[in-house]
């Protein structure tokens, strides 16, 4: 499992570009299930099991990582950009990135010695940041960019004792975990649905989840860990090492109440996550056509939507388990 | 030598308090050309002899800038102070080398999205939490006083630029191994004497005990300085790819800088002047008032992102500065 979270990560795929993850993600899948891809390029993917459930079950895990959209060319050489997804602004300062798969660049700024005031105290605006690539005019950067091409951030995945940090996590743990369903879970059928441009509006489940028209729907995420120093104990959402989250309600949700409380009462370790906060998939999932049963399990990450997103191996296990537990129950409801 | 793979072999070492790979890979490379006189706490004395006694000291520092633990909580999170200037709102989701019983990675706590990263006051380093990501056993791996660094690796951009974490100041320690090298097999006209030192970030403590025990007659520093960007007044800073930065200030002799001036133009050499109204902030501050006084130059790199994780500089920069020492160092009796 953490050798293929480690190859998904490496893969790059911002919301709308996600053509890399999905062509690893098929080569993984495809002799163990039928599969598709629609037009905005969701993988439906129909797993046979041993029983048929009582209720069409589809599990969705998006495929799209946060990054950057290079939105314009300085006469200078620098890159301007747009933010795809939530990114702290802090999370972009001083940062590495690498440009339309391959072209390095540094997100780069004043630095504070030449700030004046408090300049230095306050976080710039995000668009006053530029990526510079080392090309000295528009000219010379248009050889290698092109308006449109997408960044990310340029992160070693590092495994330390039970603990992997990464870009991505969220949500290619979903994704590893599905595909890893798909490979060795057979007791029911279910959908798999892989799908695209969640962190920018949720829009590739949106679609999805209207094809596949489920009974019953179960999100696998990544989600806000605020287990971290100076956090108050009751802002912490959800810890790591503790199991994977399981949410009664966030922002873009009201959780199926039932399946909230099979999933607290597995018997797995599980947490429900302690804050009406955040959002996923669900949001789009839940209200589709006349409404989907649905539930969200989430891997708690540490550091969500930047470069060092950090995650425990043993809730992502946890997180599988409790994955197969939902299908059999939803399959026998 | 190829200055490019020598930057990435400096930058990947680590050189801040004890932790003294860069010293070692530096020195190692220094002892191809010349004798390694001498290493202690606060540097690495390498020298040429040449055809005369009169000795001259070309400088530049081996620290780089990060982080000492003061604190360790139950839970892993490590309170650090700063070695050097950094810019505290880069640091959050940042990953680092925690340099304890062995090398750990860490990340910076950064505000997560459901508390308002607009609240933070940028002010206090103390507020900026390093995750160990060891919970409780972190106390058994780390120590008070233990160093973190910047874990971010070595890029090749585009137009011969290149982007890595301690640039400032390996970029001059590469120009000083480079210019080393050139005196190999050709006799000085004066002794030269090679000092990487360190604890520059920190006051420039190492240059001030080096020189004290260099005792030269006359000195060049190497150090990096400000380069341009979108939003820098280009009146503070000099421009990437233009050449050697040739220091003009009130504590810089100012016969050294016109020659330096005076050569870079005589042997086509592509330079900028750059010109401080007091003293530098390099090491050049205190050489130049070691014992009775010493006639102190300075010539810089222009750097983009300073103390960043992202710091760049153009190689054919540095070889602009290896060239116009290599000529200065030739030239060195021209006055006498």
């Amino acid at each position: 499992m953490i050798e293929l979270i480690k190859k998904l990560t490496a893969l790059d795929g911002t919301s709308g570009d996600e053509g890399d993850i999905r062509n690893y993600i098929i080569s993984e899948i495809s002799q163990f299930c039928r599969y598709k891809v629609d037009s905005l390029g969701n993988i439906i993917a129909e797993k046979k099991g041993k029983k048929e459930p009582s209720k069409k079950i589809m599990l969705d895990a998006h495929m799209d990582e946060v990054g950057l959209i290079i939105t314009s060319i300085t006469d200078d050489g620098f890159l301007r950009f747009k933010t795809l997804g939530g990114i702290n602004t802090s999370a972009l300062m001083f940062k590495r990135v690498k440009i339309g798969g391959k072209i390095p660049g540094a997100i780069s700024g004043k630095p504070i010695h030449l700030c004046s005031g408090d300049e230095d105290k306050k976080l710039p605006k995000t668009d006053t940041l530029y990526i510079d690539i080392g090309a000295s005019s528009k000219k010379e950067a248009e050889k290698l960019v092109s308006v449109g091409d997408r960044a990310v951030f340029t992160s070693d995945f590092t495994e330390c004792g039970n603990k992997i940090i990464s870009k991505a996590l969220d949500d290619r743990i979903g994704c590893a975990i599905l595909i890893k369903l798909i490979k060795e879970y057979d007791e029911f059928d279910f959908t798999a649905v892989f799908s695209v441009q969640e962190e920018i509006g949720l829009r590739g489940a949106k679609v999805a989840t209207y094809s596949v028209n489920p009974d019953a729907a179960v999100i696998i995420e990544g989600t806000t860990a605020a287990d971290i120093a100076d956090v108050a104990e009751e802002k912490r959402v959800c810890f790591l090492g503790k199991g994977p989250a399981v949410s009664f309600m966030d922002r873009s949700t009201v959780y199926d109440r039932e399946y909230y409380l099979a999933a607290i009462n597995s018997g797995i370790s599980v947490q429900p996550k302690r804050a009406v906060a955040g959002g996923n998939n669900s949001g789009a999932v839940h209200l589709t056509r006349a409404g989907v049963r649905t539930i969200a399990i989430s891997v708690p990450c540490r550091y969500i939507h930047s470069s060092s997103s950090a995650a425990d191996t043993w809730d992502i296990m946890s997180a599988f388990d409790l994955c197969k537990f939902m299908i059999n129950y939803i399959a026998n409801d | 030598m190829e200055i490019k793979e020598l930057l990435k072999n400096l930058t990947e070492a680590t050189g801040i308090g004890n932790i003294r790979e860069a010293t070692e890979k530096a020195s190692g490379y220094l002892s191809k050309f010349c004798e390694v006189s001498y290493t202690d706490n606060l540097g690495v004395i390498a020298k040429i002899d040449g055809a005369r006694d009169y000795t001259m000291l070309i400088e530049a520092h081996i620290d780089q800038v990060g982080f000492i633990v003061t604190n360790i909580d139950d839970e892993g999170f490590l309170t650090v102070a700063l070695c050097g200037g950094i810019d505290l709102r880069a640091l959050p989701s940042r990953q680092v080398d925690i340099h304890g019983k062995k090398k750990i990675r860490g990340v910076f706590c950064s505000t997560p999205p459901h508390l308002s990263e607009n609240d933070v006051v940028y002010d206090k380093i103390d507020n900026l939490k390093i995750d160990s990501l060891l919970g409780e056993k972190a106390k058994e791996l780390i120590t008070i006083g233990d160093y973190v660094t910047f874990a971010a690796g070595f890029n090749e951009l585009a137009g011969d630029l290149v982007c890595s974490r301690s640039l400032d100041d390996r970029a001059g320690v590469a120009a000083v191994i480079e210019l080393a090298s050139r005196f190999k097999d050709k006799k000085p006209p004066v002794n030269l004497v090679f000092c990487l030192s360190d604890m520059e970030e920190l006051a420039l403590r190492g240059a001030k005990t080096s020189a004290f025990k260099i005792s030269p007659d006359e000195a060049i520093a190497i150090d990096v300085s400000f380069s341009d960007g979108p939003d820098i007044n280009p009146l503070d800073c000099g421009k990437i790819g233009k050449g050697a930065m040739i220091g003009v200030s009130p504590v810089l002799d100012s016969d050294m800088s016109k020659k330096l001036l005076m050569l870079a133009d005589k042997f086509s050499i592509s330079c900028q002047t750059e010109v401080m109204g007091s003293s530098t902030g390099t090491d050049a501050d205190v050489i130049s008032v070691t014992k009775s006084g010493v006639k102190t130059g300075l010539v810089s790199i222009p750097l983009r992102n300073m103390h960043s994780e992202c710091e760049i500089i153009s190689i054919p920069d540095v070889l602009s500065v290896c060239d116009l020492l290599e000529r200065y160092i030739e030239a060195v009796n021209d006055n006498d």
